[in-house]
């Protein structure tokens, strides 16, 4: 598994600095292009997403009968665990389209008792808000809230801002995480249920992101650009995330929408219609700061519009035309006037200056590996492996 | 770019963030020779008559103001006690107004009744409109606007008065005259009606 | 067309937005700015921000954080907390803020409030009352964020301040504050009584049903209230929610 983490990180890094200008590409099914630094193309002039997507559905998507099996598996094993207890599962709940109709789907298709659990990072958006209102409150569920320190979280999010790093949205994504988990340990929930689901999320290149449970990689960019103490952010280590949580307390997490024919648009409007469910426009914009990173920073700085895997995942599943997404993709991310907006409300909220932020934006992009992560950490681990393993041979002969 | 008045009276930052969030630069000044060269111009205000009044006199002002609006017929919105000061006189004071309108300024008069009418009129009210201009475009009289005041204008001239609202009464909530517009209402804290409102001041006037 | 104010009270200390009980037990409730964004979008009547450390730590408002809050607010905005004489009145009411709450100061020294009055309108000068009931359920009026008792009896106080020139009085109850078990009806009954200034009922509120008493049968200017805007369900999970236009006309009119 090394070999290949290592193999995509120097292809990554070689990709970005020593060929800046590659000849422009774009997939002939989907909408991904060469903004991805790692695409590769067939004879066809077909991305590995969309092949990857295919070896997805060909080997790995479960099919009607046996997805029904693993919905029923899962409902009896969560009925199981929930005996004599107020919840058999426990849902992190954002208020976004696909967290609020899991939401739904689980309470009153499946029947199941969520505990739901909203992570309040500073940043929510009032019809995201307005959603998980309407939703516990019309579908009568239990709702608990972790809210942030948001003096650490600014402090943490400008850090990343800082760093020049693509993924400054991992301190709320991480926080994201480690919440639910903690409070599925403190109220003794075994089963934690997730909207991971491949009908819209399947395409996601490695290049325009990076693994948000790098409690590693979080420490070291807190140490080179942070001033407040970490102490009050929930972070997640590499045992919490390894050994404690999946081995000891042994909890397991789930992702029904795999098993469904999950539909967004016709989730939307199902939503709307029975739960009172408000849009708020593009993927993950519940929260501000998401609108602004994927709408803005991300393109701005980066090159990448995290659309066209949004609308790629779309295409390959059958929800959109490429003509349609094509189409979309000719939309402006953002109007003047809400960019204005959304950008002097960030920089507020981060309590920094128009001239900090401008600067800032004009640093050099840098890439997650300049900084010490937990890839470090396991290529350190094999180092010592292998004369560890060198010597438990020698020893055993 | 709009020009708003500071006489050392009034809430100017709101309405500040209110043109900023409908895209409009806007300045505040009290220095006459910028207000003459004003395009467009706001007159806030907050408190009583005669220190309205007295403050725009101390600054210089008045004959600056008399100039671009009267003269210029440069487009000026009066809010509340900015609105009042257009008038001739107030009941609350005893300095002559702007005298801009040919209307006075009165206190409330409420009579006890089954609802206890307090002082001031503090609160959202609904609002009528009584001319078409395209200040209310959008408007209408199910819109809403944040008051507070213990004094309204009242006048003669019914062809000036182009909105109402009712407290214990039917009383007079604008009053305009081509160029110079005059609310009682607060647009800058009256939400979504307030930013309509003041949208149309910048786009036709 | 009638209708009366339905007030969100938060409350500041530091940076933060703070809930309590009893006035005790400060709950974080979390980012100030972003909770009056949410507020602003949902299209609420005003908002109250109370600073609740400035008195205790004989503080100035921040007033950084207070332009950043004033900035992002479409609808009136009242701001009070240790606030002392007419200078920080001006500085606060230049940032962008229509009212100041002032408690403690206008009791210890009377005279701000026609200082205050006089200066910048009656209109701008909110005079906030925290009363707590003793071992015989008299209610006495108190101060620094109700650690200090006075002899004071609020309907008295509440009548004084109206003479001296305040334009609205914020009567709070200390007793029901972050209970959720109503208003304490006999406090607003007496105040409202024997004052002709708009008068705003705080403490206890659980939500519309609690609005609606107070307008109807009290006629309360205006309703205040704090858990029943930040709380939801019975894990208290934080989660900012306001009555929509239409719950509050048909319960209210």
């Amino acid at each position: 598994m090394i070999d290949i983490l290592d193999f995509n990180k120097d292809r990554n890094d070689v990709l970005r600095r020593i060929l800046p200008k590659i000849p422009y590409q774009i997939c002939t099914r989907t909408v991904m292009d060469t903004t991805d630094p790692a695409i590769t193309f067939n004879d066809e002039g077909v991305c590995n997403h969309v092949l990857d997507y295919e070896d997805y559905l060909k080997n790995s998507k479960p099919d009607p009968e046996r997805a029904k099996h693993l919905m029923k598996q899962m409902v009896s094993n969560l009925r199981k665990d929930g005996k004599g207890k107020d919840y058999d599962c426990i849902i992190g709940l954002s208020g976004g389209v696909d967290s609020s109709y899991l939401t739904w789907y689980v309470s009153q298709k499946l029947g199941l008792r969520p505990l739901v659990v909203h992570v309040d990072a500073g940043w929510n958006n009032e019809i995201a808000v307005s959603n998980i209102q309407n939703i516990v409150q019309k579908l009568k569920l239990d709702l608990h809230t972790v809210v942030l320190d948001w003096e650490v979280v600014k402090d943490l999010q400008v850090a990343y801002f800082k760093s020049s790093l693509a993924n400054i949205d991992i301190p709320q994504d991480h926080a994201f995480i480690s919440c639910l988990y903690n409070e599925a340990r403190k109220y003794k929930i075994r089963n934690i249920i997730n909207g991971n689901n491949m009908s819209t999320e399947s395409i996601l290149p490695s290049t325009w992101g990076y693994d948000a449970s790098d409690s590693i990689q979080i420490k070291s960019i807190h140490k080179k650009f942070g001033s407040k103490p970490l102490t009050d952010y929930p972070l997640m280590n590499p045992y919490q995330r390894f050994i404690f949580y999946p081995r000891i307390l042994k909890l397991r997490t789930y992702s029904p929408l795999e098993w469904i024919d999950y539909r967004k648009q016709e989730a939307k409007d199902f939503m709307i219609r029975e739960l009172g469910w408000k849009d708020y426009g593009g993927k993950h914009y519940e929260s501000k700061f998401t609108r602004f990173f994927q709408a803005h920073y991300l393109p701005e700085k980066f090159g990448y519009d995290k659309r066209k895997a949004h609308l790629s995942s779309l295409i390959v599943s059958g929800q959109m035309t490429r003509e349609e997404a094509l189409l979309e993709l000719k939309l402006p991310l953002y109007l003047e006037s809400e960019l204005n907006e959304d950008r002097d409300y960030f920089i507020k909220k981060l309590g920094i200056t128009h001239k900090e932020y401008e600067s800032i934006m004009h640093l050099p992009v840098r890439s997650y590996s300049e900084f010490p992560n937990s890839e470090d950490l396991i290529n350190k681990a094999r180092k010592l492996y292998r004369p560890f393993k060198l010597l438990i041979n020698l020893i055993k002969k | 770019m709009t020009t708003i008045v500071d006489y050392g009276m009034g809430n100017l930052g709101s309405i500040q963030s209110m043109l900023k969030k409908l895209g409009e630069t806007s300045i505040i000044t009290s220095d006459p020779y910028v207000i003459e060269q004003a395009s467009r111009l706001i007159l806030p205000g907050v408190g009583s008559f005669d220190s309205g009044m007295n403050h725009l006199t101390e600054l210089n002002l008045i004959s600056s103001l008399n100039k671009r609006v009267v003269q210029d017929k440069v487009p000026i919105l009066g809010i509340c006690l900015g609105f009042q000061l257009m008038t001739k006189s107030s009941m609350e004071g005893t300095l002559t107004g702007l005298s801009w309108f040919d209307a006075y300024t009165v206190k409330f008069e409420l009579k006890e009744s089954i609802k206890k009418y307090v002082l001031p009129n503090m609160g959202w009210r609904k609002v009528s409109i009584r001319k078409e201009i395209p200040l209310f475009e959008g408007l209408d009289d199910d819109s809403w606007f944040y008051f507070v005041h213990n004094f309204h204008a009242v006048t003669d001239n019914i062809e000036l008065v182009s909105m109402t609202s009712e407290y214990g009464y039917e009383f007079v909530a604008s009053l305009t005259k081509d160029n110079i517009l005059g609310v009682q209402f607060h647009p800058e804290k009256s939400h979504k009606y307030g930013l309509r409102l003041l949208q149309n001041f910048i786009r036709y006037y | 067309m009638f209708r009366h104010r339905i007030i969100p009270v938060l409350l500041l200390d530091k940076s933060g937005l703070y809930k309590t009980q009893r006035f005790l037990n400060p709950r974080y409730i979390g980012d100030p700015i972003n909770a009056i964004r949410i507020f602003n979008d949902k299209e609420v009547d005003e908002l109250a921000f109370l600073d609740i450390g400035a008195t205790i730590d004989n503080r100035n408002p921040n007033l950084a954080v207070l332009k950043d809050i004033a900035s992002e607010c479409f609808m009136p905005l009242s701001f009070g907390g240790g606030i002392r004489n007419v200078e920080m009145i001006r500085e606060i009411l230049n940032v962008g803020v229509e009212k100041v709450v002032i408690n403690t100061a206008a009791v210890e020294r009377p005279r701000l409030i026609s200082e205050s009055a006089q200066l910048f309108g009656s209109s701008t000068i909110v005079i906030s009352i925290d009363v707590k009931r003793n071992h015989f359920g008299k209610p006495l009026v108190h101060i620094r964020g109700g650690r200090e008792r006075t002899r004071l009896n609020p309907v008295d106080w509440a009548v004084e301040a109206e003479r001296l020139g305040a334009g609205e009085v914020l009567i709070n109850s200390i007793d029901q504050d972050g209970m959720m078990q109503g208003y304490d009806w006999m406090l607003i009954k007496s105040v409202s009584d024997a004052v002709s200034i708009p008068v705003v009922a705080a403490g206890g509120a659980r939500g519309i049903i609690d609005f609606a008493r107070a307008i109807k049968d009290y006629e309360v200017s205006a309703v205040a209230a704090g858990s029943c805007f930040v709380f939801q369900g019975k894990h208290r999970a934080v989660l900012i929610t306001y009555p929509t236009r239409m719950e509050l006309e048909t319960a209210l009119y």
